[in-house]
């Protein structure tokens, strides 16, 4: 157990080390869903009071354009970079399991994903939002939010990105479209019954909608629980996910 | 220390290792030779236990390999495979925390190997930034964090300036002189001359031939060769053949085994009649042995 603890907060740290020692990746994944939020913000404020608009739009900025890209892009480009450089061999011929790997990964963008809800929350704050529901609550759902997006990163970029060129195709191909279809910059209320009913098996549907309500509208874990279930059930596969594609790259690496 | 027995494997119908053999002992620098394809990469993956044989078994101290060797383990890619982005001393204790190395005994280490690598005045230099040479310090280093007791170095000199090569070499050298049991391949055969203490060369999936450089030379039936250059190659041949002397031809150039010691005169004067433009004496190298066995040679043209 002490050894897993270790690893992960080995590889955590690592990853943290390196995102911030280049930078760039950080100021984008800082400045894209802030000027996303002001631009939405103002939008739907309609040159009214801010302070309802910020309200509903600073949580589907946090996941759809801060935790997107942060979380699941970035897995995507550590993940083909650890292949392209060949340090995935050096952790082959560690002793690093697979689960500690993953985890690892997910700690480092959560402290990520935290650094950016602080951003997010607190432009909103200045134009008036508030974060209405349990705090705790949130936390939870960012978490489980990050869970999901890493695994689902993990994948991608073992299986579908063998090179770094190839690391934004899969993001735009399968990504924005979860995106869009998941109420990030919209209501899905405007989606026709049949896109309606697919958005249901949407990860980032969920993420939006119990991240919105538990924010916006304060409510509790009783009236989220749907989009709980989900993404806890979601989270399982996501670990899954994750470790079996660690193993793909692994078996991959061992092929040479 | 360590030991390959038999050892066979083959990717579908390609067999690729063919009964490999060989065994290294602590304080030996082995150089495992041979050209591309001969076998040499995947020898290295199922000495690391990256790859597992159809048969045959790799001992590591009377002990089948498994997961817990790799503590016993350091191997060194031929790639630059650090963190480049991070620091030297970043890196090691990235590993060393990686192979859970306790605080004291990490910081210890790291000291020590950054000592031994004359790393002080990089030690907090981000790797990107450091040239070829002290990059290839540093992915050794990372390979020793954990005090393997097996070092496996994979073309550790590969691209790298004269000056650099020697002074890794120098290294590599005094890891010898510590007691780790080292396995070297590279395509440099001055390399493996100046650092191994056994050569085995692999060809075709097993060692065909091995054992001190001096050893090897025996496989060649001479006692030094004589290399010509000529008009008339076809007499020449048949001349030397007369004489009893074989022939072959390295790089393309005609090169005769002397079964003693002469002098040029004493060549000069073997062959008077027969045109010949330019004419060398060389001792029998390591390159010879090497091309003899890999059959990369022509037997009169």
């Amino acid at each position: 157990m002490k050894k897993h603890f270790n690893e992960i907060k080995t590889i955590a740290h690592r990853v943290l080390l390196e995102q911030f020692r280049l930078r760039r990746s950080i100021i984008f994944w800082i400045v894209f869903p802030t000027l996303m939020l002001l631009i939405f913000g103002l939008i739907y404020a309609g040159g009214g009071r801010t302070s309802s608009s910020f309200d509903t739009t600073a949580p589907g900025i946090l996941i759809g354009a801060a935790l997107f890209f942060s979380c699941m892009g970035g897995p995507v480009s550590l993940v083909v970079a650890e292949r392209e450089r060949r340090t995935l061999r050096r952790l082959l011929l560690s002793p690093l399991s697979p689960s500690s790997y993953f985890l690892g990964i997910f700690l480092a963008y959560l402290v990520i994903a935290i650094g950016q809800a602080i951003i997010v929350y607190g432009i909103a704050f200045l134009f008036g939002g508030r974060f209405h529901g349990s705090l705790l609550l949130g936390i939870l759902v960012v978490s489980l939010s990050v869970f999901s997006f890493v695994g689902m990163g993990f994948f991608f970029g073992a299986k579908l990105s063998k090179r770094t060129e190839d690391v934004n195709g899969p993001i735009a191909a399968f990504g924005v479209p979860l995106l869009v279809l998941g109420g990030t910059f919209f209501s899905t209320a405007i989606l026709p019954p049949f896109l309606l009913k697919i958005t249901y098996l949407n990860p980032i549907f969920h993420m939006n909608q119990a991240l919105a309500r538990v924010s916006a509208l304060g409510e509790g874990v009783i009236e989220i629980r749907t989009h709980l279930i989900f993404l806890f059930a979601f989270t399982l596969v996501s670990l899954l996910l994750g470790i079996h594609s660690y193993r793909l790259m692994l078996a991959m690496e061992k092929k040479g | 220390m360590i030991d390959l027995k038999n050892i066979k494997k083959s990717f579908g119908e390609k067999e690729v290792l063919n009964g490999l053999s060989f065994s290294i002992v602590a304080g030996e620098i082995y150089g495992l030779l041979g050209p591309n394809g001969a076998g040499k990469t995947t020898a290295i993956n199922i000495l690391c236990n990256l790859l597992d044989a159809d048969s045959g078994d790799v001992m590591l101290n009377n002990q089948k390999i498994s997961e817990s060797t790799k503590y016993a383990m350091g191997i060194v890619p031929q790639e630059i495979s650090v963190y480049k982005d991070l620091t030297c001393i970043e890196n090691l204790q990235f590993f060393a925390e990686l192979f859970g190395i306790p605080a004291d005994a990490r910081g210890k280490r790291i000291d020590e190997l950054i000592r031994i690598f004359s790393l002080e005045e990089y030690a907090h230099t981000e790797v990107k930034k450091l040239s070829g040479g002290w990059q290839r310090r540093i992915n050794i280093a990372v390979a020793l964090v954990h005090s393997p007791s097996v070092l496996i170095l994979d073309e550790p000199t590969a691209g790298l300036d004269v000056e650099a090569r020697h002074e890794l070499w120098r290294l590599i050298k005094s890891l010898q002189s510590q007691g780790i049991a080292i396995m070297l391949t590279t395509h440099q055969l001055d390399e493996a001359e100046r650092l191994c203490s056994r050569i085995g060369i692999i060809y075709q999936g097993r060692i065909t031939a091995e054992g001190a450089l001096d050893e090897l030379r025996t496989n060649i039936p001479a006692k030094q060769l004589a290399v010509i250059e000529t008009g008339d190659e076809t007499t020449l041949c048949q001349k030397a053949a007369a004489f009893g002397w074989e022939h072959r031809y390295y790089a393309g150039r005609l090169t005769f085994f002397l079964p003693r010691e002469s002098t040029l005169k004493e060549i000069i004067n073997k062959f008077d009649g027969i045109p010949i433009r330019s004419m060398s004496l060389q001792p029998v190298g390591l390159e010879h042995v090497y091309l003899d066995i890999t059959r990369d040679r022509q037997i009169t043209p």
